[in-house]
């Protein structure tokens, strides 16, 4: 009996139903969707988060800003490593030529021919003629002046 | 290095030179009588510098050198050169005989007027 009557109130349920049913789903009849979803039309976009809108460009934003100062970071390292190598690159050059000076500084040459030969400019400093007589200054002198006939 | 610089050196290091009576004669002798004006200004240069009676002489008394020079640049140098003295007793004493003695009188008067600056310099 009470399964008689549960079928009668679900047929009965069903009549009651049935006409405004019919009616939504003749009015969304171009959604598609519609039809699914028994006729209970869900309005809001399922597909789409509701936080999506608003925070999404700030996340983006930091994404990007910690891209960019990684970025940076990378720029610096490299550039520094760089400028190091630069740098002690020029300090090796510097240390070899103050070496090359240190030892030609240093260097003794004995025979003041193959000194004058090498450093011919060094025979008429001021300090070196200084030591010469003054008889050989005159010679000297008369050397460089162009004789006149 | 260029010649003319090499005599420079030569004539900087006659300046200091130990036997000052040879590298004055030499200075007199090649440096007073160079065509060279930038090298007759360096002698008197540095003969006025080594501030002694044979030295002066040369470019106080002597037509055509130190203060008598016909370039002007010589001379003016030379003159600058005598009032940066520190000592100018010498070079006052040799400038007064000449404007007394000295037979010419182009010479007296460029005494006369080197004479004057010194002594408002002094």
């Amino acid at each position: 009996m009470q399964i008689g009557k549960i079928n009668l109130n679900r047929s009965a349920s069903t009549e009651h139903t049935s006409s405004p049913k019919k009616t939504t789903q003749n009015k969304l009849a171009t959604n598609p969707f519609g039809v699914s979803f028994k006729g209970n039309v869900i309005q809001a976009d399922v597909f789409e988060s509701g936080k999506k809108s608003s925070n999404s460009i700030a996340e983006k934003g930091k994404l990007f800003a910690s891209a960019v100062v990684s970025g940076i970071n990378n720029f610096n390292e490299s550039f520094r490593a760089r400028i190091n190598s630069v740098v002690s690159f020029g300090k090796k050059v510097a240390s070899n030529v103050f070496d090359s000076i240190e030892k030609i500084g240093s260097t003794e040459i004995s025979f003041d021919g193959i000194k004058n030969r090498l450093f011919p400019d060094r025979e008429y400093s001021v300090k070196n003629l200084s030591n010469k007589s003054v008889d050989e200054l005159k010679t000297m002198w008369t050397n460089l002046t162009p004789q006149t006939a | 290095m260029e010649n003319n610089q090499k005599i420079k050196n030569i004539i900087m290091a006659l300046g200091e030179h130990q036997d000052s009576k040879a590298a004055i004669d030499l200075l007199t002798e090649f440096g007073t009588n160079s065509p060279d004006d930038e090298i007759r200004e360096l002698t008197a240069q540095t003969l006025i510098k080594k501030n002694t009676h044979d030295s002066l002489r040369v470019v106080l008394i002597s037509k055509g050198k130190g203060i008598n020079d016909l370039s002007a640049r010589v001379a003016m140098a030379s003159i600058n050169e005598l009032l940066s003295l520190k000592d100018k007793s010498e070079a006052i004493k040799i400038l007064d005989d000449t404007i007394k003695m000295h037979s010419e009188e182009e010479v007296r008067n460029t005494a006369r007027s080197v004479r004057a600056l010194m002594t408002f310099t002094s």
